[in-house]
């Protein structure tokens, strides 16, 4: 349930772009560098999202190499607490997706679950005891989610519940206590976009191996088609967490990457749940967004 | 206080008109109206104050002495329940809803025994201060059908379906009725074509 939070990039200024892929390749560079090589295969948006929401101050670039980029390496952004952060915590949660689909499936389908959890396992050591509050959050959280999946519950708001306030979890060691809400309100509601998006769009998947799935059962369906009722329904509960998402971010203090904060939050989201709903949305795999060209460091510029 | 100019993101050099329009954006965006029934009404609330008083601040400077001129409308229309409970519980219940206290509310309400339209109206106000809009509406649309004379209700569902924060009004427009590249180049093929018709 992984890249759903992405900025719209046909509305980023260059300078914003060239920031954000900083932000993606750096916080690659901190997995590798915190959490070995297999940790890499991670990365997805959502964290970038959330580091720079994290983030305090400016950050420091440095051009660095790596496997897609051998031979002049990129402008990343070097190590940061919000990237040691969100990359412990992308370890910690990409763990316990992988418990739940070991326990969900059986022993020959969940093979290749198996070997993934096993070669996190390292790396999840490490970042549980760097970061216990998160861990201990999202494994309550997550027993939690599926405790309601197995007694097929029919509320979609109590299921997206948990896994909204396991992101809100992540909101935490903020300056003031009003930040603090106002950054607990957008990650939860980020997290009950997140969940009732992939519900939405693993919907034809879930009801033909007989999975629980949210929707299907808040709606009591028998075939994966929706009504445009039950579309309309599903619309508005989107919009009104999209909302509520933006309201809370314009009460944060702004910081550096605000400019593609704005854009993800108020055109990238958006766009993303009407290309859900309207099932044109591609959960393809990502690369590091991609722009013709290179992007110098005096571009991505530090006057701001 | 902050500076003035700093609270509404201005140039102190700037000219009237632009220290109007700036107001007058921030207003909009933190407008009561936008945080009605939001968790965050608060915070909303003292920005939209001290928003106010930038931009008296700066008017009466401006005006050597003069009157401030912000909405006063504006800071003073913070949303109460005014709803009148038959029932004590749901008074009880209504309290604890306008101090956020929401565990009680529902524990309240799980405890009472009716199951009327105001419980039914009582139950959607917790959900949809909890940000569970789904659940909201389904209560909300059963008191309506329990009680459809009472206004209290029927615009409680009708607000919920309206969608709540419109984060679309923030500089950006939707990104679908733009203007996309394929557009653009099928019609300048198109007028190229066109153009060399001789």
């Amino acid at each position: 349930m992984f890249g759903y939070i992405r900025p719209e990039a046909g509305e980023l200024k260059v300078k914003e772009f060239g920031r954000f892929r900083a932000c993606y390749c750096g916080l690659c560079h901190e997995l590798g560098r915190s959490y070995g090589f297999a940790a890499r295969f991670i990365l997805n948006y959502d964290f970038v999202f959330l580091a720079m929401l994290l983030w305090r101050g400016a950050p420091r670039y440095e051009t660095r190499r790596c496997a897609v980029s051998p031979a002049c390496g990129r402008c990343v952004c070097a190590s940061s607490p919000a990237l040691e952060r969100c990359a412990g915590y992308s370890v910690i949660l990409a763990y316990w997706k992988l418990c739940d689909s070991v326990a969900d499936e059986g022993l020959f389908a969940s093979l290749g679950a198996r070997l993934k959890r096993f070669a996190l396992l390292r790396p999840y050591r490490k970042a549980a005891a760097r970061w216990p509050r998160f861990d201990e959050a999202v494994k309550s959280k997550l027993t939690e989610l599926n405790g309601l999946e197995k007694t097929g519950e029919t509320s979609l708001d109590r299921a997206a519940d948990k896994f909204a306030s396991l992101l809100s979890a992540a909101a935490e060691d903020e300056p003031s206590a009003d930040a603090q809400r106002a950054e607990a309100q957008l990650l939860y509601h980020a997290g009950r976009i997140i969940y009732i998006a992939d519900a939405y769009q693993d919907l034809g998947e879930d009801m033909k191996r007989g999975r629980y799935n949210p929707i299907a059962s808040r709606f009591g369906l028998r075939a994966p088609e929706l009504s445009a009722e039950e579309r309309e329904t599903v619309r508005l509960s989107l919009e009104n967490s999209l909302g509520l998402m933006a309201s809370a971010f314009e009460l944060m203090p702004s910081n550096y990457w605000s400019g593609a904060l704005r854009n993800i939050i108020c055109v990238g989201m958006p766009g993303m749940c009407r290309q859900v709903l309207c099932g044109t949305f591609e959960n393809r795999r990502e690369g590091a967004p991609r722009l013709r060209g290179r992007i110098s460091a005096q571009q991505i510029g530090d006057e701001e | 206080m902050n500076d003035p100019y700093t609270v509404l993101g201005v140039a102190p050099n700037a000219s009237d008109d632009e220290v109007k329009k700036a107001y007058r954006e921030l207003a909009r965006k933190y407008h009561p109206d936008n945080y009605h029934d939001n968790p965050l009404a608060d915070l909303a609330e003292a920005k939209m104050k001290e928003i106010n008083e930038a931009y008296d601040e700066i008017v009466r400077t401006r005006s050597g002495g003069g009157g401030g001129s912000s909405y006063s409308s504006y800071t003073s229309s913070s949303s109460s329940r005014a709803g009148a409970s038959s029932d004590p519980v749901f008074a009880q219940v209504r309290a604890a809803i306008n101090a956020g206290d929401f565990a009680r509310a529902e524990q309240l309400l799980g405890t009472s025994s009716s199951r009327n339209a105001e419980w039914n109206f009582l139950m959607g106000s917790v959900c949809y201060k909890k940000g569970w809009v789904d659940d909201a509406r389904s209560y909300y649309q059963r008191a309506v059908s329990m009680d459809p004379g009472n206004g209290e209700y029927r615009q409680a569902l009708s607000y919920l379906n309206m969608g709540g924060y419109p984060y679309r009004d923030s500089g950006y427009g939707p990104p679908d009725t733009g203007l996309d590249a394929c557009d653009v180049c099928t019609s300048l093929m198109c007028a190229n074509l066109l153009c060399r018709c001789r």
